[in-house]
């Protein structure tokens, strides 16, 4: 919200430099995003009256003006077009510098001297957003009544000082120069001047020959309404545009502009209707079955039954709080106007200016909230400004429906459990008197408690605790020692699975992967891309962005494809990466949360092969203390079907390993060979274990046997040494495949694995004896299930 | 027979002179001390002397091999040592040259900032408490004293999968679970994924971090808020960083409040990375909202405590100088790879 420092300072009297101000109200609670002077550069601009207009001698495009600038004449050329006798210009005189910088001084125009220069709305570094274009284009053009000589910094407000602050959500009181001013007031410890509203001579019920009001829907807690006679619809005084300027809002005529001027001052949104086009004596408030509405701004707005309406008893005549109706709008012609100073459910006015895609000032003030009392005050504060600027006559008497009036809120502070709250120790007299500045009306009901009422436009305070922060705003957050929490020690630390996943991050580290940070979502058409049938678990968003973020992903192969996709298509030749992170899927209980399960995922490209991959399973398996794990062809659809195998660990499968299907790399824009690996997180921390224990050093040698087998291709080494340790018994220690081989020396369809196997007693020396009856066991079963043989 | 040993001392120590390798030296050894060795011999000789003669040829004789072993033991160790010095010489490389590459990876800069964060929190004896992501709307909304009518909770804002459950805004649930679930005193982090319905830009995403912490206990006041979070930011940032914290509003805490502390880079002179102000918007934090205590079944009369969040994308890109979010989730390994 932009608020002008200069009208603020019309409040409080504030003496202390901008910025120190801002900082101020920064760390009392409003924070002061920035502080902008309107118009930093310009000096020496004076109003000044053209008396004269002649012809230039030589040229035809220019004009000679003789300007009374007060105190002296001054001969100005300019090509301006919009200037006439008797207008009121700016004057850049000699020495004057203009908004972007220019230094104006006395300059040639073909032969005739000109003495300064008219200045248009950028050249005075006004906000040209605010002005038609065609003002914008010439030369500013004051108001008849302009004093001459007049410094335009000082007319124009140029010095303001515009303080763009950031409102809090529960802060609806303070979107007004009056709240900032409250805020200012209590922050400095200065006191908030009074403004001026309308008071009635004496009572008498004019208004009620014209007009009659009804609340028929409790979304309006009351409805002010005023009336007056319009003298003449003008420009409001300069005064009045000045300050609407530099709160960012464009001047239209009086009558609005007054309403402009108490919603910015006050933060009432206000509502002129033109009394004639109401084509009725009441004004109603209700929802209608009226389909459609011409708002304001000339567009046609889909209406419907759930939006409250103010009505002429029939139709709608504006959308209660959001934007007036075109039939009943202010014109040229307007004798009678009907003044709505009104309030109106927050979220009533959210919900309607929501679904219209229509937010304006009054709509966003109401959606966050406006005391139901300043809709009085404001009524007669703009009768009051609308008298003052000559706009209107008032006709006596005031509407007000305002069925239920709420009482005061009184809370109670218990000094004793503020200054233990906040942990600070301030008297009962320095917190009642930080209350007081705050408008809280403070009763001292014994020696450490208050009774505080709360004004009615703080709508956020409701308890102790509410208290206790204005308090400690006033008196200073940075005034509050740092302490460190006393209490029970706490051990605090990471669960065994937080130790875990650290565990399992750091080994893929060491070997080279990258970790990397993939979004939740997936689509459908990513998923298919992945060369498998939807599955029936998926979690579909209500509301996605987009559709190709519709989906909850319930696998994370898809993601590091697309990081292996983008990567191979930047050139990075080769590239090792890893996730662990929540993939999402139904739970097939109904009542209970989608089911999240942490999965790993492992992927290469470019210089690894399956092994590689395959090999880093194996090391990250045995640091996390799994024994025999078995890699058994098959798996998902997105994997090559020659190259993938399913992992399991004692009949728990952790997850799988392939290179990836030919079909999706096309799909996927993919190098030709990739590996990716998929973990279940939870099923690998089951099966680990990783408490170590000490076991004695082998005292006895060990004895190494080779053996070569001999046996068809098609059999799986890991089957080969199952059966090896199955019947390897008690001493054998442990074995390595350390030769694959197949070729011109063995038939074709078979293949050559050569093992080295280590024998080993804990209590003596072995010998042939023992071990070659073992070695016999394993062949003969090596032959009975796969028919393999000794190779010689 | 004297004559005749002091030649063969003469010979073998001659022989022994002209080896110049260790194998050859063993056959010197062989050659004379062997048991056919010349002196072996030579000795075997000594039966045919006379009883007088016979000892002072013994002594001469074992004199003489043991000059010889001395002589053999000398030039044995004279030998190694040239060797060890060709073998030194040979084998005398460039040092310079670039060592064999062993490639690691690292975590992701997001990973290493929770971690850090971690560390500190832990070191304070916090745990770390973890939630779901799809969550109950009471949960991340009614609990967290959130109004029923307030727009975060609109389909604008907020991805829902049905009407009452959605993707958790912020990771404050999971402190409401904390204190459903467990008794006080409790002193928690919960760092984790979050979602706003936001499009992603250099400074948003639907996808995002936060870290939230909880400290729940008797007596616990804004000052020791102040105090730990002071302590924090000091831990995180350097000891030379100040805190300063501005009144905010959270429906979740009251009093409220934001801390900045002042710019690493600059120090609080004014720079590009704090907007020219000195100061950089950190953290929200506050006393626990009594209603939020009370939801959780904790009496607010007993117990207080105060909450902090702050989002981990934007201190990852402010700790590292990343000026796109879109990089942390891109994974461009280039990008990556500048977090060893
Ligand atoms: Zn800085």
């Amino acid at each position: 919200m932009l608020v002008s420092l200069n009208w603020l300072k019309e409040f409080v009297d504030i003496k202390i430099p901008p910025y120190d101000f801002g900082e101020a109200l920064t760390m009392s609670g409003t924070k002061v995003e920035t502080l902008t002077v309107v118009s930093e550069n310009v000096i020496n601009i004076f109003t000044g009256k053209i008396t004269k207009i002649e012809a230039h001698p030589n040229a035809d495009k220019l004009i000679v003006c003789t300007v009374d600038m007060g105190t002296e004449e001054r001969v100005i050329v300019t090509a301006a077009k919009n200037v006439f006798v008797g207008a009121i210009v700016p004057v850049a005189v000699d020495g004057a510098v203009i908004a972007n910088g220019t230094k104006i001084g006395t300059n040639d125009f073909r032969g005739l001297l000109s003495y300064g220069m008219f200045c248009s709305i950028e050249e005075l570094g006004m906000n040209t957003d605010l002005f038609a274009k065609e003002i914008i284009e010439g030369i500013l053009i004051l108001p008849e009544n302009t004093p001459l000589g007049m410094d335009a910094r000082e007319l124009l407000w140029l010095d303001d000082v515009i303080i763009d602050v950031e409102l809090t959500a529960n802060r609806s009181d303070c979107q007004s120069i009056i709240g900032i001013a409250r805020e200012a007031s209590a922050t400095l410890d200065l006191p908030l001047a009074a403004f001026a509203t309308y008071t009635a001579a004496e009572s008498c019920n004019q208004i009620a020959d014209y007009l009659t009001v009804k609340i028929e829907d409790p979304a309006c807690p009351r409805y002010v309404a005023k009336m007056l006679k319009v003298k003449k619809i003008a420009a409001s005084p300069l005064w009045m545009q000045v300050k609407l300027l530099n709160s960012g809002v464009r001047p239209i005529n009086n009558i609005v502009d007054v309403t402009n001027y108490v919603m910015l001052e006050l933060g009432q949104p206000l509502h002129a209707f033109d009394y004639d086009s109401l084509q009725s004596q009441e004004i109603v408030v209700k929802t209608t079955a009226a389909k459609k509405m011409i708002t304001l701004d000339d567009k046609e707005r889909d209406i419907d039954e759930t939006m409250l309406m103010i009505t002429n008893g029939q139709a709608p005549v504006a959308i209660a709080g959001v934007m007036g109706g075109q039939n009943s709008e202010i014109t040229e012609k307007t004798t009678l106007i009907v003044l709505e100073s009104a309030n109106f459910n927050k979220s009533s006015v959210r919900l309607t200016a929501k679904q219209l895609g229509l937010r304006t000032e009054a709509s966003s003030r109401f959606e966050k909230g406006v005391d139901p009392e300043l809709a009085g005050i404001a009524a007669l504060r703009a009768t009051h400004l609308l008298l003052e600027i000559g706009a209107c006559e008032v006709i006596e008497g005031l509407i007000d429906v305002y069925p239920r009036v709420e009482a005061l809120k009184k809370v109670s502070l218990d000094i004793n459990w503020f200054n233990a709250f906040v942990g600070i120790s301030l008297t009962i007299d320095e917190i009642a008197n930080m209350l007081t500045r705050l408008f809280f009306t403070v009763e001292k009901i014994s020696d450490h408690v208050l009774d505080v009422s709360v004004p009615s436009y703080r709508l956020d305070i409701e308890l102790k605790e509410d208290l206790a922060e204005e308090v400690t705003r006033i008196f200073g957050y940075d005034m509050i020692p740092g302490t460190i929490m006393g209490g029970e020690t706490m051990v605090g630390g990471k669960t065994p699975v937080q130790k875990f996943q650290d565990a399992l991050k750091n080994i893929l580290v060491g070997q080279g992967y990258y970790e990397t940070l993939t979004s939740s979502f997936t689509s459908e058409k990513r998923l298919l891309g992945l060369n498998s049938q939807l599955e029936d678990n998926l979690i579909p968003l209500i509301n996605p962005l987009g559709e190709e973020n519709s989906i909850m992903r319930n696998t994370l192969i898809g993601h590091q494809l697309e990081v292996i996709s983008l990567n191979y298509n930047r050139k990075n030749p080769f590239a090792q990466f890893f996730e662990l992170s929540n993939t999402y899927r139904k739970n097939t209980k109904p009542g209970e949360l989608p089911i999240e399960e942490q999965k790993l995922a492992i992927s290469s490209y470019g210089s690894a092969d399956y092994f590689e991959l395959k090999g880093v399973v194996e090391l990250l398996l045995e640091q996390s203390g799994i024994k025999y794990p078995e890699f058994i062809a098959g798996g998902s659809d997105f994997l090559h079907p020659g190259r993938k195998a399913e992992i399991f660990v004692a009949g728990t499968k952790l997850g799988e390993i392939g290179e990836i299907h030919p079909l999706v790399v096309k799909n996927y824009e993919l190098p030709k060979r990739c590996y990716v690996c998929q973990l279940s997180f939870e099923a690998l921390f089951d099966c680990a274990s990783l408490d170590h224990k000490f076991t004695d050093l082998p005292k006895f040698p060990a004895s190494n046997r080779d053996l070569a087998i001999l046996l068809k291709a098609t059999i799986p080494a890991a089957a080969v040494a199952t059966i090896i340790r199955n019947n390897g018994g008690d001493i054998l220690e442990s074995i390595e495949l350390f030769d694959v081989y197949t070729g011109a020396q063995i038939p074709a369809d078979y293949k050559s694995l050569a093992y080295a196997l280590n024998f080993r007693h804990h209590e003596r020396t072995l010998n042939d004896n023992d071990i070659n009856p073992v070695i016999d066991q394993i062949l003969g079963a090596l032959k009975e299930s796969f028919d393999a043989q000794l190779r010689e | 027979m004297e004559l005749e040993l002091k030649q063969l001392r003469d010979r073998c120590l001659a022989d022994l002179k002209a080896v110049c390798e260790l194998k050859t030296l063993d056959n010197v050894r062989i050659k004379y001390l062997g048991k056919k060795g010349e002196l072996t011999i030579a000795l075997k000789g000594m039966g045919k002397l006379s009883s007088e003669e016979r000892p002072i040829i013994g002594k001469l004789a074992n004199e003489i091999r043991e000059e010889i072993e001395d002589n053999i033991s000398t030039q044995k160790q004279s030998l190694e040592q040239q060797e060890i010095e060709a073998q030194i010489r040979e084998e005398s490389i460039d040092v310079s040259l670039p060592g064999k590459k062993h490639q690691a990876g690292n975590l992701h800069p997001l990973t290493t900032t929770i971690n850090e964060l971690k560390e500190i929190f832990l070191g304070m004896g916090f745990s770390i408490a973890e939630g779901p992501e799809i969550e109950w709307a009471k949960y991340n909304f009614d609990y967290l004293n959130v109004p029923h009518d307030h727009s975060a909770r609109d389909l604008q804002d907020t991805f829902y999968y049905e009407d009452d459950i959605v993707l958790r805004t912020q990771t404050s649930p999971v402190q409401v679970r904390v204190m459903q679930e467990q008794k006080p005193p409790l002193r928690i982090i919960s760092p984790g994924r979050v979602y706003r319905s936001d499009e992603i830009d250099a400074t948003h995403s639907p996808v995002f971090h936060q870290m939230e912490g909880l400290v729940i206990d008797k007596g616990i006041t804004m000052s020791d808020l102040k105090g730990t979070l002071d302590l924090f930011a000091k831990k995180l940032f350097g000891e030379q960083t100040k805190t300063k914290f501005r009144p905010h509003q959270f429906y979740f805490t009251e009093p409220s409040a934001e801390m900045d502390v002042t710019c690493f880079k600059c120090g609080g002179v004014g720079c590009k990375v704090c907007s020219n102000t000195g100061w950089i918007e950190i953290l929200g934090c506050g006393m626990v909202h009594p209603n939020v205590l009370q939801f959780c079944g904790i009496d607010p009369e007993q117990y207080s405590g105060f909450a902090f969040g702050m989002g981990l994308d934007r201190i990852t890109m402010i700790k590292y100088g990343i000026n796109d979010l879109r990089l942390l989730f891109e994974n461009d390994l280039r990008f990556l790879a500048q977090f060893k």
